[in-house]
C-alpha cells in the first residue's frame, strides 16, 4: 500500500482505521471495489492504515470474502479495526461509516 | 446447524424492560444512579446502537483477539526485547502500565454501572460487553508487564500505582474518579464513552503504537491497537446517549458533560502521551510530533464527530489549541526536574538536534520553554547536576492535580487563577480548570492536593525523605532518575552548537 494524501484534507472525511496487516490489505481492496464512485484515501502508517473518503465508505461481507476466498464474517473485522472517523453503521453483510452532517 | 441471521432475533433479544410490580421505578432505577435528567423511558427504549454485536460474536472476536496479542508476546520474548531496550522507551511503558492497568479495572467498574442502571435496555447489553472489554485490557496490561519486574523493580507499579498517593497517581485518579467513578449511568456514559474514548484514548493507543512500531516493540505496538479494538466498538455506547438527550432538551447538560470530561482526561494524557512523543523516542524513530497525532486524532477526527452528533466543539477550544503547543513542555521540564518523584526515569532527552525538531514542531520552543533547559544544561555541563534536581514543591492546580505551569523565557504566561469558596482558596492552572470547579464546587471542595497534605499535617514530618515516601517512591521502587544518565548533554561538545560557547 503507498499513501496517497491530498493536499488539503475535507471536512467530510470517514471510514475505518485498521490494524496493519492482512485483512487491512484486504480491507483496502474490497473498499475500492465496493466504493468505484469514490477517491478513496489510504494512509499507510505501518501499526494502523488510514482509509477515507467524502462522505464515508462501505465494505460488504461479499467482497471481502471474493478477495480472501474463504467465508467472512463481517463481525471479524472488529479484530483489526482499531478505530475510525465518522459515524458507523454495522451489519451482517456491510460495515458502513458515515456522517450525517456536510460541513 | 445453521444460523439465524442476527437481524431477525436482535430487536426481541435486547428488549428486556419490564415493569416493576414490587418495587417503584425510581428504587428499580435510582435517579442519581440512573438519569438524573428525568427523560422518560420510553423515551431510553429507543436506544439504538450503531455498533451491534451477539454475545456468540462476541466471544469468538474477543478471543481471536486474545490469541493475537498473546502469541505476538510469546513468540517475542525469545528476543530479549527489553533486555536491551533504550531506557527511556523502558520509562514509557513503566508509565503506560502504572497509569492505565489499574484504569482499565475502574472501567470496568463504570461499565458494570451502566450494565445495571441504565434505563434503555441496549445500552445494557452493550456496556456488558464494555464490562467484559476493560476486565480484558486490566488483566492483559497487567500481565504483560508483570515478566518486567524482575528486570526491573519500578515495573511493579504497573500493580502498585494506583494504590500509592504518588502525586502522579492523585492527578489521575482524581480524573477518572470524577469522570467515570462518580456519575450516574447516563452522564459517564457521555464522559467515558465519548468525550474519553472516541477522542483521547486513540492518540496513545493508536498514534504511539507507530512510534513503538518504529522502536521494534511490536509486542506492545500489537497490544495497544488490539485494545483500541475494544474502544471502537463500546465508545460507540455514547452517541445514542447524547442523541436521546438532545431530541429531550438536555443538550446543554450533554455539552457541559463533554466540555468538564475532555478537559479532565486532557490535562493527564498530555503528560502521558505527549511527553515520551516528543522527548523520550529516539529522534530518528519519531513518526511524527504529538501535536501532529493530536490534529490527525482529536482537532480533525473526534472534533468533526462531536459536530456530527449534533454538539458544538468545548467553549474553551481556542485554550485547548493553545495547550497543545504548551502543557507537555512545560510538564516535561517539571517531572524530569522533579524527577525523583516519580516511577520511571524520564530523559532530558534535548541535543541540539532535538532542540531543533522542536523548535521545527513548534516554533519558538526555544525561546520559551528552552530557556529553562538552557540553565540545567549548563549545569550539567559545567559538573553540577545536583543543581539540577529540584527542592521544595511546586504550586499544584486543585483541578487536575498538576503543577501550575506556562510558558517561560520570552513569554512568561504563568499564573494562578484563584477562586474563594466557603472560606478557602483554590489555585488553578488555567480558566478552564477554574470553570470545572464552579460547575459543581460541592463535587470538588474537600479533595486535597499533594501540597495541601504538606500544609494540613497529613505529610507529616514534612521533609524531603518523607514526601517521597508518603507517595511511594523509595517505596515500591527506587525513584527516577535521568534515564540516559545526562548522556545527552554530550551533542553539546560538539563545536557549533548554540549552547557550546
Amino acid at each position: 500500500m503507498t499513501a496517497s494524501k491530498p493536499a488539503t484534507r475535507s471536512k467530510n472525511m470517514a471510514g475505518p482505521l485498521l490494524r496493519g496487516g492482512e485483512i487491512a490489505v484486504a480491507a483496502c481492496e474490497a473498499i475500492q471495489e465496493d466504493n468505484p464512485e469514490k477517491q478513496v484515501v489510504i494512509e499507510d502508517h505501518r501499526t494502523y492504515v488510514r482509509v477515507e473518503a467524502e462522505g464515508g465508505l462501505i465494505i460488504r461481507r461479499k467482497t471481502m470474502e471474493e478477495i480472501l476466498g474463504r467465508p467472512f464474517r463481517m463481525q471479524e473485522l472488529e479484530v483489526n479495526l482499531t478505530g475510525f472517523s465518522g459515524q458507523i453503521e454495522t451489519d451482517e453483510n456491510y460495515m458502513r461509516w458515515y456522517l450525517k452532517l456536510d460541513l | 446447524m445453521a444460523l439465524l441471521d442476527r437481524s431477525r432475533w436482535y430487536d426481541i433479544a435486547r428488549s428486556t424492560n419490564w415493569t416493576p410490580s414490587y418495587v417503584a421505578e425510581s428504587e428499580l432505577f435510582p435517579p442519581d444512579q440512573s438519569d438524573p435528567y428525568g427523560i422518560p423511558t420510553a423515551e431510553w427504549e429507543t436506544f439504538d446502537e450503531p455498533y451491534k454485536v451477539s454475545y456468540r460474536e462476541y466471544v469468538n472476536v474477543q478471543r481471536e483477539k486474545d490469541a493475537g496479542a498473546y502469541s505476538v508476546k510469546a513468540a517475542l520474548m525469545r528476543s530479549q526485547y527489553y533486555e536491551n531496550a533504550d531506557p527511556a522507551y523502558l520509562s514509557l511503558l513503566k508509565m503506560h502500565y502504572g497509569a492505565i492497568a489499574l484504569s482499565e479495572y475502574a472501567a470496568c467498574q463504570s461499565d458494570a454501572r451502566m450494565t445495571r442502571f441504565s434505563k434503555a435496555p441496549s445500552m445494557r447489553n452493550m456496556a456488558t460487553f464494555g464490562m467484559l472489554d476493560e476486565l480484558r485490557h486490566g488483566q492483559i496490561q497487567l500481565y504483560f508487564p508483570h515478566q518486567l519486574v524482575t528486570l526491573d523493580r519500578q515495573f511493579d507499579w504497573a500493580h502498585e500505582a494506583h494504590h500509592t498517593r504518588n502525586w502522579a497517581t492523585l492527578a489521575g485518579r482524581h480524573a477518572l474518579d470524577d469522570v467515570m467513578m462518580t456519575r450516574d449511568a447516563m452522564t459517564t456514559s457521555l464522559m467515558l464513552n465519548f468525550a474519553f474514548e472516541t477522542g483521547l484514548t486513540n492518540v496513545q493507543m493508536i498514534g504511539l503504537s507507530a512510534d513503538a512500531a518504529n522502536m521494534g516493540d511490536f509486542t506492545f505496538a500489537n497490544l495497544i491497537t488490539s485494545i483500541q479494538s475494544d474502544e471502537a466498538r463500546h465508545a460507540q455506547i455514547g452517541t445514542p446517549v447524547i442523541e436521546i438527550m438532545i431530541r429531550n432538551g438536555k443538550k446543554a447538560e450533554a455539552q457541559q458533560a463533554i466540555d468538564v470530561a475532555f478537559w479532565r482526561i486532557w490535562r493527564v494524557f498530555a503528560l502521558l502521551t505527549g511527553i515520551p512523543m516528543d522527548y523520550w523516542f529516539p529522534l530518528e524513530k519519531r513518526d511524527r510530533s504529538f501535536k501532529e497525532y493530536m490534529h490527525e486524532f482529536v482537532i480533525t477526527q473526534f472534533e468533526r464527530q462531536l459536530l456530527d452528533v449534533g454538539l458544538q466543539r468545548p467553549w474553551y477550544w481556542e485554550q485547548f489549541l493553545d495547550d497543545i503547543e504548551t502543557h507537555h513542555h512545560c510538564q516535561q521540564a517539571g517531572i524530569w526536574s522533579w524527577r525523583n518523584t516519580v516511577w520511571w526515569n524520564p530523559t532530558g532527552g534535548l541535543g541540539p538536534d532535538e532542540r531543533d525538531w522542536l523548535e521545527q514542531k513548534y516554533p519558538g520552543w526555544n525561546a520559551t520553554h528552552g530557556k529553562y533547559w538552557d540553565v540545567i544544561i549548563d549545569n550539567l555541563r559545567n559538573g553540577r547536576p545536583e543543581k539540577t534536581e529540584a527542592v521544595g514543591m511546586p504550586a499544584i492546580c486543585n483541578m487536575c492535580q498538576i503543577p501550575i505551569s506556562n510558558k517561560g523565557g520570552t513569554q512568561w504566561k504563568a499564573r494562578i487563577y484563584q477562586r474563594e469558596h466557603e472560606g478557602r482558596r483554590y489555585n488553578f492552572c488555567t480558566p478552564v480548570c477554574r470553570w470545572v470547579f464552579d460547575t459543581e464546587p460541592k463535587r470538588y471542595k474537600d479533595w486535597n492536593t499533594i501540597v495541601d497534605r504538606l500544609y494540613n499535617g497529613e505529610i507529616n514530618p514534612p521533609t524531603a525523605e518523607n514526601i517521597l515516601r508518603y507517595m511511594g517512591s523509595g517505596v515500591v521502587s527506587e525513584g527516577g532518575r535521568d534515564a540516559h544518565g545526562y548522556d545527552w548533554v554530550k551533542g553539546y561538545d560538539r563545536p557549533g552548537t548554540e549552547a557550546a560557547e
